[in-house]
């Protein structure tokens, strides 16, 4: 299978499975064209991956490996494949888009059965990694001990990571997963051998959004039928963080009349502006005096109470108090046109994380002819001088692969086809927790959280706890993503906020106290840092015309951005076709020869030959769950008929 | 189409080396057809066939891989939410048996838990070129407790076996669920279709 040799002939080939480069593929190829979809990484979604916990480590060590690497000398194997007039155009073959990553463990690493000898706990050991930049490493000193003096604790962090993944493992008791309050006391303690040995329940995303549900990512995957590949979670609540509390944010009119935290006046008040925001280009009158003004300065003019201004700018428009008015009126219209499509809030969050979404485009490509390689570098490109254009690539192997069109992701792209190298960042943690920030009577709740800037200069993070039941953590336990836009290290831009919402022990394993009873304990986390190419297009690179380039994931909540720049990036290269039409519904296909001659024919009576493997009768009770729900989904489908 | 047509639908996943003949499986089974005709296959997602066992409708979703592990790179999605798997290897390929453990590191990685796996050995039609013993087939699958069948999409031996043992086990499977009614913590495909998600409105 490994021999298998690659064709040498394709329209269109694309590097990188992010969620650009995948929906690419799958409009291209779904339309006719050759695709070759191919990554260097040994899983799908680059930049845009989840990861088990136990891979996600490994992820890590060889993140960091990979960067430490010098980067062998490109052998000229390939210089015997150019012919006259061709040149050869090298790839960045280091991953870098991401830099910074910072471990913290919280748990006991000690077996149960050892706690005589903790004793031997080992001290805190630092375990910071740095992007590898172009002139070499540079290191940070910081030490973790220095980075936790600084935040007013002190506690001793995991490097030893892969070892511990060798730790005997003890059987434990499954932890209560059905307990509603949390009693802290009562529940289990979970060990790091636990996540480890639980480690494929978790889906930890690299990237953290969530999908507007009249947004143009959800959109698309229905229009494309794409959607069928995945399932999707509500997100039920709407959180923020203010005056040191969690609050539940009402954003839907039956919220806003339930609430307990507005009076009636702020309820009329609330219900009568965001009535006017879903229509506010029909008013123009109530808001073009203030065209010139932020929008939080047309709040005040509104004379709306300091609650609902918070309630409105952070958790509804979600903008900056600098946004201007219109882009906040604009911001809130969207809100509330999602809301209430699928739920009461407006976003969907895909079980088993956002990871799924590129790998459901790639299958589409697949199902429509692309071919998949991951593990699979490229050496360089062919380019045609005269034409100023890619005609070819040449792989690992040496062969020699033609295409008409290139899309590339951006992390491909090597540094001197940059005109800069100054990026963008985006903050990251990802943190493991025992509970939910507000937790009600369900504990399986996805919430969005947004969280004002703690302090008038910092930016504002944004917060998104996943339950178990959306398959991204082990039961008993949270999944925790912050994201902000970076001005220092992930850990600077989004410890404090991790301190002051969370409880993080001092020592693993140790039990919170007092009023640190009252926030979750962390059990684990990372924090990293994430290039933000989206502000980047085709003039930032010295490339051939027919070379895209996907850049992104932008910061945003949504993908619309990485959806957009996927249907242009297809304009350019197919205008006359249709974006991602609907894949026809496998129910709808009539084949070619007609189907069930003979074998087909049903099976009415009761087969003999497996009737020792039925223990009893089948009785007609329906199961319960996602049964029927697929087959609503294919039956709702709209399909044309191929 | 309503809803009652109808009893239990399950998702079955076909995997295994390229060339080992899980489309012609699928083919066979769902449309009597061998071989299957070529680039029919094009944009085709999964086959649906509906089969009654004992008066129990069940409706039986058949995933193939599209392809893609031609180059050992089928997308962890293909394998989620999948009821039962079909683990297939080609009898006269040795190769394609030896497979199989990274195979079943793929469905422990990334399929459900609670998975029905059954290893399939495909093309008994050539005996005279039988490369792997029907013994050690048997062996293996029951050190990795799984159940065992040998098939031949070509001349249709097993193949309705196969594909209705499966529902009969799923079916079992089911009932036993039911049954127990055991609140198994995070019920996989809590989540739901895009299209089935219910509607309620502000306006």
């Amino acid at each position: 299978m490994a021999a298998d040799n690659l064709p040498s002939e394709f329209d269109v080939v694309i590097l990188g499975t992010g969620l650009t480069e995948s929906v690419v593929a799958a409009a291209c190829s779904r339309v006719g064209q050759r695709v070759l979809h191919v990554d260097r990484r040994n899983y799908y979604a680059g930049n845009w991956a989840s990861f088990t916990f136990n891979g996600l480590l490994s992820w890590i060590e060889e993140y960091k490996a990979q960067q430490e690497a010098t980067s062998p000398e490109a052998e000229p194997g390939w210089r015997d494949k150019l012919e006259e007039g061709e040149e050869a155009l090298t790839l960045n073959t280091v991953d870098n888009f991401i830099s910074n990553i910072e471990i913290f463990c919280y748990v006991s690493q000690e077996d149960d059965e050892e706690e005589e000898e903790k004793s031997e706990v080992a001290p805190p050991t630092s375990a910071q990694s740095d992007e590898l930049e172009e002139n070499g490493t540079k290191e940070i000193t910081t030490t973790m001990d220095e980075a936790l003096e600084q935040q007013g604790h002190e506690g001793p962090e995991d490097k030893e990571t892969d070892e511990a993944c060798q730790s005997p493992q003890e059987e434990e008791p499954p932890v209560d997963h059905n307990q509603s309050e949390p009693t802290v006391d009562v529940k289990k303690k979970i060990s790091y051998a636990k996540l480890l040995k639980e480690g494929r329940r978790f889906n930890i995303d690299l990237v953290s959004k969530l999908m507007y549900s009249r947004g143009a990512l959800v959109d698309l995957l229905i229009k494309s039928n794409v959607s069928r590949y995945a399932e999707f979670k509500n997100v039920n609540r709407i959180l923020t963080y203010r005056n040191g509390k969690v609050e539940q944010v009402p954003c839907s009119r039956a919220d806003v009349f339930s609430s307990k935290q507005l009076t009636m006046v702020e309820k009329r008040m609330l219900m009568k502006f965001l009535t006017f925001c879903l229509d506010f280009e029909q008013h123009p009158e109530e808001f073009q005096e203030c065209s010139e003004q932020t929008f939080w300065a047309f709040l005040q003019t509104k004379k709306l109470t300091e609650n609902l201004q918070h309630f409105i700018i952070h958790s509804i428009a979600m903008v900056s108090s600098e946004t201007l008015t219109e882009d906040g009126l604009r911001a809130t219209q969207h809100f509330l046109r999602c809301l209430g499509r699928y739920g009461n809030t407006p976003f969907l969050f895909p079980l088993y994380g956002l990871g799924e979404i590129p790998q459901c485009f790639c299958r589409m490509c697949a199902v429509f002819g692309g071919i998949y390689c991951l593990r699979h570098s490229v050496r360089c490109l062919v380019i045609d001088k005269e034409a100023n254009k890619c005609k070819a690539l040449i792989d690992s192997r040496g062969q020699r692969i033609s295409c008409s069109h290139l899309v590339v992701e951006e992390g491909y792209v090597a540094k001197e086809q940059r005109k800069s190298i100054v990026y963008k960042q985006t903050s990251r943690a990802v943190l493991i927790t025992d509970r939910s920030v507000l937790p009600q009577e369900s504990d399986q709740q996805v919430s969005l959280v947004t969280i004002p800037p703690l302090e008038a200069s910092g930016s504002s993070v944004r917060m998104v706890e996943l339950c178990s039941s959306s398959m991204t953590c082990m039961p008993g336990t949270y999944l925790v993503h912050l994201t902000c836009s970076s001005t220092g290290t992930a850990r600077e831009d989004l410890g404090p906020v991790v301190s002051r919402m969370f409880y993080e022990p001092a020592t693993p394993g140790d039990e919170p106290a007092g009023d640190d009873r009252t926030r979750p304990t962390v059990l684990w986390g990372v924090y990293f840092s994430m290039r933000d190419t989206s502000q980047m297009d085709s003039s930032e690179y010295h490339l051939p015309s027919n070379v895209h380039v996907c850049t992104g994931p932008d910061a945003s909540l949504g993908s619309d951005y990485s959806i957009k720049l996927a249907e242009s990036i297809f304009q350019k290269l197919l205008p006359d076709e249709e974006f991602c039409p609907p894949a026809p519904n496998p129910e709808d296909i009539i084949y070619d020869g007609d189907g069930n001659p003979g074998e087909g024919a049903g099976f009415e009576e009761s087969p003999k030959s497996m009737g020792s493997t039925i223990e009893d009768e089948c009785s007609r009770s329906r199961p319960e769950g996602k049964t029927s729900e697929q087959e609503t989904e294919t039956k709702e489908a709209d399909t044309t008929e191929e | 189409m309503s809803m009652e047509d109808y009893d239990y639908l399950f998702k079955i996943v076909l995997i295994g080396n390229a060339g080992v003949g899980k489309t012609c499986l699928v083919r066979r089974f769902t449309q009597g057809l061998f071989p299957p005709g070529q680039g029919a296959t094009i944009g085709v997602d999964f086959m649906i066939k509906t089969v009654e066992i004992r008066g129990v409708k069940v409706k039986l979703q058949i995933w193939d891989t599209a392809g893609q592990e031609r180059f050992r790179s089928i997308t962890q999605s293909y394998y989620r939410s999948a009821n039962a798997l079909i683990l297939t290897y080609d009898i006269t390929c040795e190769d394609s048996f030896r497979c199989l453990p990274e195979w079943l590191r793929e469905i422990e990685q990334y399929a459900n838990s609670q998975v029905v796996t059954i290893l399939v050995g495909n093309k008994i039609d050539l005996a005279e070129k039988r490369e792997v013993v029907r013994q050690r087939a048997e062996d293996f699958a029951e050190s990795q407790s799984m159940l065992y069948l040998e098939t031949s999409a070509k001349e249709s031996d097993n193949v309705e076996k196969l594909f209705l043992d499966l529902a009969c086990e799923l079916i079992r499977e089911a009932k036993q669920n039911t049954l127990d009614n055991s609140d198994a913590a995070a019920v996989p495909g809590e989540g739901k279709s895009i299209s089935y998600l219910t509607c309620c409105s502000l306006n």
